[in-house]
This record gives C-alpha cells, structure tokens and sequence, in this order.
C-alpha cells in the first residue's frame, strides 16, 4: 500500500508543475527527479521547493539542501518527516 | 585597447582604499535581513556605508555615483565621439519594488532603465550619446566590448563605460528563493558542503582610447552555452569556450587570474578547473568573499582593482576562503604581481552567458 505522504507528494509535483500528461500514481517512489525520470530542472526545482515551504512549513535552507530533499520522491517525504514542525498533518 | 582611466566604489570606499582593505583581508559583507526594512532570514550583503537595504526617493546610493563620476577624466561625454555606454543588471528595480510598495510617486523616475539613466545623464551633464546595457552579471563586460569596438571601428575618439549596481529587497528576495542567497557567507572556490553567495553593492567607471592609466584591455571575450538558464553545462564547456580564445592571446605571457568566484559550489568548481586547465601556472582569485557579487557592475568593479594590483605589487587573496580548495591554483592569501604580465578578468551571467578580458601593459 502506497505511502500517503508519498502519494500526497506526487499529486503536489503534478499540480505545482502543471505536468498534465503524468499520472501522479505513475511516478515512481524511488526514481530520480532532477535530471533524469522526472527530469525536472533547477527552476521546477525552485518551484517544488516553494511548494513544499507552503504546504508543509519545511524551510529548505540551501541549494544543496535542496538537491539532496529533491533526490526522489521517497528522499523528499524523509525530509518533511525530519524538518516539519509537529502541528503539521503529514497524512 | 588603451585604458585611459578607471575607478570604482565599493563599501570600502575607491579602488585604492578597496584594495587596501582587500588586502587587509577585510570583508565588507555583514548578515542583514534579507527583506530590508521588512525583515527575514540574515544574509550576507555589503551595503554602502550608512545606506540601509530599501530604497528611497531619491535614491540614497547617488551621491556614491556622483562621487565616482568627478572622478572621470573631462571630455564631452554622451558627445557624438564620446560615446557613454551606461550598465547595470538592475538600473532602478529598488526604486521599482518601493513604488509597488508604497506607491510613493517619487519613485518612478527611478525605476525604469531608461529614466534612471535620464536622471544620471542631466545629473552629470552628459550628451545623449548613452547606450544601456543590460544582460545580467556580464553587463558590464559587453559594456566594455562594446566601447571597444566602437573605438576600433573609428566611430568615436574615447569611450565611457560606467556601471552601477545596488541592491535592493527585490534582488536579494530573488537569489534567496533560489536558495544561493543564505546564512553562510561566501568562499569562493573552497571544497564545503555547501555554498552560499553575498550580495554588493558596486559601481565604477572606466575611459578606454587614450593611454593614461599605462594599462590595456588585450583581448576581450563573450560566449552564451546555451545549456540553461540557471546552471551550467556539467562538463564545463562553456567556461572552457570561454578561456580558450584568452588564453590564446596571452600566448607566453605570465597572467593571474580573477575569477567570477560568487561562492557557489557547481558553478565554482567548474570555473576553478576550467581555469586550472587552461592557466595551469597562474593563482586564481576572487574578491566576492568580501565584497560580495555586485551582479551587473562586476568585471568594472574589479579592473581598477586589478590595475591597483599591478602597480603596487600586491594582488590581494581570496578573501573569505582557506584550503581545501577545488583546485591547487586558487590563492587564499594576497600574492605579488612582479613577473606577471597582466591578468585575465572573468565573469558569468545567468542565461549562460561568459565573459572574459585580458589585462596587460600598454
């Protein structure tokens, strides 16, 4: 059964993106998003990054930060989980 | 091309007491709020002495510009053979983001390109002759291309180059959504983790044609890679296509280098091993761990710098950065320039744009 934070996570990418033609559930939890399987760039980066701010309260602090949070989606979920304040539903 | 004369503004003050405090190993970047006047996170900016970040009417950096200017050597400028070629990334976007914010109607001859230059144009009595020139942190070396071949071409007599860069909370909100722009302060070319830039304020002028400061701009070079917007082809291509021609004009000559060096880490990297491969015997340097990266005035802001270098000897260090390096060739600590021939200036720009110049004797 699919984790609900990654799965809320792949329904964020498609809608901040906009990437119409991709169904959320066809995302990989494990593939890589910069560069290669999603292959997002440094400004759809930027945009998730941004995202992830407003919907979760997680302040990514670097660019470096940033690459490593954005590795994959299961990357992406450990870091809310690390970072998210404690008052956040992450369900 | 022959460098009549030249100078800059930094927080530190003209290019003689910039350099002084260089080499001192001073740093002009201090943490301040990110937003200015409406706070946030602290990030590494070097201001202006008792200017804060927030713009106001008139803007409070143009006694700074009028200082520089008494400093050009006299001539019509702005005449039909004294052509002023005027740069800066930004012109008037602080001036811009204030009237978004207050809607104080002050503002707006200060905010566009073409009004802030109006403004500085009557300011200092200079003809129409002006060309704006804005294409991100490599303004002010198309700047300096363009006056140079405006010169070769024999169209005009002597050329002004005068830039001016001063940041304003529209600018750092910007680097620091794209999280370059952080707590960290910058060092360039150090093997860290990670990486952070600091911001500058920055301006300076200089006259080309006339033999004056006993300096030349040897060659000059311009490239787009076309990879991306924000970052750089990983292989480094577009640095290399960069260096390549310069360092065919330096032929045997001794050089040092000053690179674009803002502190971050990819572009760093591939900057500091281009340099490496094409000038494997010259120290590398950048001075944006002290003075910060004045965005479009950058490349102008270093060349008196630069020429100050070669006369008195000293080439102050990286400031900012210890070992371990990218590369072997970065020098942290100041270094003397006796048997060195000139020094290669470079600088890259969103967009994907590289710049690069080649300093030597007259």
């Amino acid at each position: 059964m699919s984790d609900p934070l990654n799965s809320r996570l792949k329904n964020l990418i498609v809608s901040t993106l906009k990437l119409e033609d991709v169904d959320p559930a066809s995302i990989p939890d494990d593939a890589p998003l910069i560069g290669s399987g999603l292959d997002l760039d440094s400004i759809d980066a930027l945009e998730l990054v941004v995202a992830v701010e407003k919907e979760f309260g997680v302040k990514i602090a670097s660019s470096e930060e940033s690459r490593a949070a954005l590795a994959s989606v299961s990357q992406l979920a450990a870091y809310i989980r690390t970072h998210a304040p404690s008052d956040r539903s992450l369900g | 091309m022959p460098i009549e004369a030249a100078d800059c503004r930094t927080p530190f003050g003209d290019a003689r007491a910039t350099s002084a405090a260089l080499l001192g190993g001073r740093r002009a970047l201090c943490p301040c709020p990110v937003l200015g006047p409406d706070g946030g996170d602290l990030v590494p900016l070097a201001l202006l002495s008792a200017r804060a970040l927030g713009e106001t009417a008139p803007p409070g950096w143009l006694p700074c510009l009028d200082g520089l200017a008494a400093g050009i050597p006299q001539g019509p400028w702005g005449g039909p053979r004294h052509p002023v070629f005027m740069t800066s990334s930004n012109f008037g976007v602080g001036s811009l983001f204030a009237f978004q914010r207050d809607r104080d109607p002050r503002h707006i001859e200060y905010c566009m390109p073409y009004s802030m230059s109006e403004v500085l144009r009557q300011r200092f009595g200079w003809g129409s002759n002006v060309t704006l020139v804005s294409h991100a942190c490599v303004s002010a070396h198309i700047g300096l291309l363009l006056a140079s071949r405006c010169l070769r071409s024999g169209s005009a007599e002597r050329a002004l180059v005068f830039t001016f860069d001063f940041i304003s909370p529209f600018v750092t909100a910007g680097f620091h959504a794209l999280k370059i722009l952080n707590a960290g302060m910058p060092a360039p070319y150090a093997a860290l983790p990670t990486g952070s830039i600091g911001l500058g304020d920055g301006a300076a002028f200089a006259v080309l044609g006339r033999p004056g400061s006993g300096f030349c701009l040897s060659a000059q070079t311009l490239h787009n890679e076309m990879h991306h917007f924000t970052a750089n082809d990983p292989a480094g291509a577009g640095f290399a296509a960069s260096l390549a021609p310069v360092r065919a004009a330096a032929g045997g000559r001794r050089v040092w280098l000053k690179g674009h060096g803002t502190g971050t880490l990819e572009a760093g990297r591939l900057e500091a091993e281009a340099f490496a491969r094409h000038f494997p015997d010259s120290p590398l340097v950048s001075w944006k761990g002290s003075l910060g990266h004045t965005l479009g005035s950058c490349g102008l802001v270093e060349l008196p710098l630069a020429i100050e270098a070669m006369r008195s000897g000293r080439a102050p260090g990286t400031v900012g950065t210890a070992p371990p390096c990218f590369t072997d060739n970065v020098a942290t600590e100041a270094f003397s320039t006796a048997g060195f021939d000139g020094a290669v200036i470079a600088g890259n720009a969103f967009g994907g744009a590289h710049a690069s110049l080649l300093l030597g004797h007259d």
